[in-house]
């Protein structure tokens, strides 16, 4: 049965989010905020930079506030103003990226001026946006979530979140399903997966993580993926970004959300997450680390996968 | 010429196409979407959704090889790919906004250039359009100058009638030709009513006036508002009907491989990187702005048309909701 779920907390939310916005823009304590604004069809919204206290009225908190903002932050977007301290709201799940970058020496805590959203969900695909919040349309990844409330930031708007109704664990059951395939069967799978992909590379432009200044996969001298969009350099597209995201991703599941050609691009992130879990019992939080699972080495680490 | 066809004559006409060996194209299922693919029999065509990708691969793929090359000692063979295989092809189901875009792109690969590839394909195709009757509110064909049943592009333009059955209109010799040679399928048109067309909300846009904003205005602090969260992906250039920009690389080896052909963007950082290591569009802003100028300025100026046909597309997929429409809309008031 369909519930809908109580978001009558984000009215307050966005009230709070522009009154501490104004405060800290007209005291200096930062230089711009990144948040959400409405966009032109009801109910849509998109990011904003803003840099004035005047423009705090345009912010707000809505089930349709999906894109992870941290993106923002990395040192690919160079358009977005980096002096100072920047402010910017996060959900849980987009916290757990700062925390990430944190532990790459991305980003340096003191320059952040974290807004931090006590989150009831948001909807699973902006093509409807102002679709009602149900147990039908919230994202995936808000059903498995675990870290509604975020924490160590400098500013939460003080409400507490309605309890949610039961959710389908939708991750859980994805990845069972892919684990009771036989390894042809799964690899019949992803490729017909990865057949679909046109190398929008809209996955790569929304990832917190994918902040290289030289992406591999752009270079032609010499060419180390087929640039093409066909089996086989699609395959290795997706295959060399899971790698070089396992361990660091950090779930917001953007890469699956926004891919025009509909790949469950997060369910290969959250099987790589899930081992790494049973493996080295490492998986993203909200604790800063220095070194991540694949980067560090101990004697004791699990060998038994090596034959 | 009008004539009129039921529904169950449409899909005995695909079907008849089908065996006869011609390949049909059209909105069918593909996995979670619906996509323009050819059709395996008439019951695959489905006519209440408009396809996440656009008509243009049809006439330019995502990817297609250009040539062959093998290399043994000092021995170079080199294989033209030859555009003469490429199969006669129906389009079916295809919508105004689709078609629309056809001869916008007619322009730009037929100009100083003759692209063998896509006019190969274009000579070797029949459009059939689909009057719309649904639209969302990201649709905004009408406020680019279009309509749910514009027929511009089409060689036949379907309108579905009420009670069932289209109306069909011929727009070009091909449609005529199409009509002749099946014309047992088609009656004569009664007096049966169109069923009401969709009404995207959308208001017309005063172009001109949006033109001469941007005649003047190619540097402007508007651009950082509207593009800063651009985060340079190429799926709105992906999608979109009229976008056309490809590049073509080299794949294989020293020994063999081959020259392809591949949708490029221009929101992409790379697209305008010089060899030098300079970008003359080194920040996002001034990538989105060309988007926005070779839409509605650029093609205007070299071919007296819009590379826009409202379809929507790109605002629905853009990551980062930037909806141009909504964009024109803040033009349109400066």
């Amino acid at each position: 049965m369909i519930q809908t779920i109580d978001i009558s907390s984000y009215s307050v939310i966005t009230d709070a989010i522009r009154s501490e916005a104004r405060r800290i823009l007209s005291d200096s304590t930062v230089s711009a905020v990144i948040g959400y604004t409405a966009g032109r069809r009801k109910g849509s919204t998109q990011p904003i930079v803003i840099t004035t206290a005047d423009e705090a009225d345009k912010l707000l908190f809505s089930a349709a506030c999906l894109n992870d903002l941290v993106v923002y932050l990395t040192k690919a977007k160079k358009d977005v103003p980096k002096s100072g301290r920047i402010g910017i709201v996060v959900k849980g799940c987009d916290l757990k990226a700062v925390i990430g970058l944190l532990g790459e020496s991305q980003l340096k805590r003191e320059n952040l001026y974290l807004i931090g959203i006590p989150c009831s969900g948001v909807l699973g695909s902006l093509l409807k946006p102002s679709a009602e919040l149900t147990t039908k349309t919230i994202a995936s990844k808000c059903c498995e979530c675990t870290d509604r409330l975020p924490v160590g930031c400098d500013f939460v708007p003080a409400v507490t979140p309605a309890p949610l109704p039961d959710l389908e664990k939708r991750y859980a059951n994805e990845i069972s399903q892919l684990e009771a395939m036989t390894p042809s069967e799964r690899w019949e799978f992803w490729k017909e997966q990865f057949s679909k992909c046109i190398k929008c590379y809209a996955c790569r432009q929304v990832c917190p993580f994918c902040f290289c200044e030289q992406c591999l996969c752009d270079r032609n001298r010499p060419q180390m993926v087929e640039q093409t969009p066909r089996p086989s350099g699609n395959t290795a597209w997706h295959l060399v970004r899971a790698m070089h995201l396992a361990g660091r991703c950090a779930g917001c599941g953007e890469c699956e959300r926004v891919c025009p050609m509909d790949i469950p691009l997060n369910l290969l992130n959250r099987k790589m997450a899930k081992e790494l879990k049973e493996l080295f019992n490492s998986e993203a939080g909200f604790e800063v680390r220095d070194t991540g699972p694949l980067t560090s080495y101990r004697e004791d680490d699990d060998q038994s996968f090596i034959r | 010429m009008q004539k009129q066809i039921t529904e169950a004559n449409l899909r005995l006409l695909i079907d008849s196409l089908l065996l006869k060996g011609q390949r049909v194209v059209g909105p069918r299922q593909s996995g979670t979407m619906v996509l323009y693919e050819p059709l395996a029999s008439a019951s695959d065509l489905v006519t209440d959704e408009l396809p996440r990708r656009s008509i243009k691969e049809a006439f330019f793929p995502v990817c297609e090889d250009l040539l062959e090359y093998r290399k043994e000692g000092q021995q170079i063979e080199l294989k033209d790919i030859d555009p003469a295989r490429f199969p006669e092809t129906v389009l079916f189901g295809v919508r105004p906004c689709d078609a629309a875009a056809v001869p916008v792109l007619d322009a730009v690969f037929s100009w100083d250039y003759k692209d063998q590839f896509f006019l190969a394909r274009r000579a070797k195709t029949t459009i059939i359009g689909l009057a719309c009757t649904t639209a969302d509110d990201a649709c905004f064909c009408t406020a680019v100058g279009l309509s749910p049943n514009d027929p511009k592009g089409s060689d036949l333009l379907l309108t579905p009638l009420v009670g069932g059955g289209f109306l069909v209109e011929s727009q070009s010799e091909k449609g005529l030709s199409f009509l002749e040679a099946w014309k047992d399928r088609f009656s004569e048109p009664d007096d049966t009513k169109p069923l009401p067309l969709a009404q995207p909300a959308a208001t017309p846009f005063d172009l001109k006036k949006i033109k001469a904003w941007l005649d003047d205005h190619f540097e402007d602090p508007a651009w950082d508002s509207i593009a800063t969260r651009c985060v340079g992906c190429g799926a709105c250039a992906f999608v979109c009907p009229a976008c056309h920009c490809f590049d073509i690389v080299d794949e294989g080896s020293e020994k063999a491989g081959k020259r392809r052909k591949f949708w490029d963007a221009c929101g992409f950082s790379k697209f305008t990187n010089h060899a030098s290591g300079h970008n003359p569009r080194d920040l996002q802003p001034k990538r989105y702005r060309n988007r926005i100028m070779h839409k509605f300025k650029y093609y205007d100026d070299k071919f007296g048309q819009t590379l826009c046909t409202g379809c929507g597309r790109c605002i629905r997929v853009c990551p980062v909701g930037i909806d141009i429409a909504g964009v024109l809309e803040e033009i349109e008031k400066k």
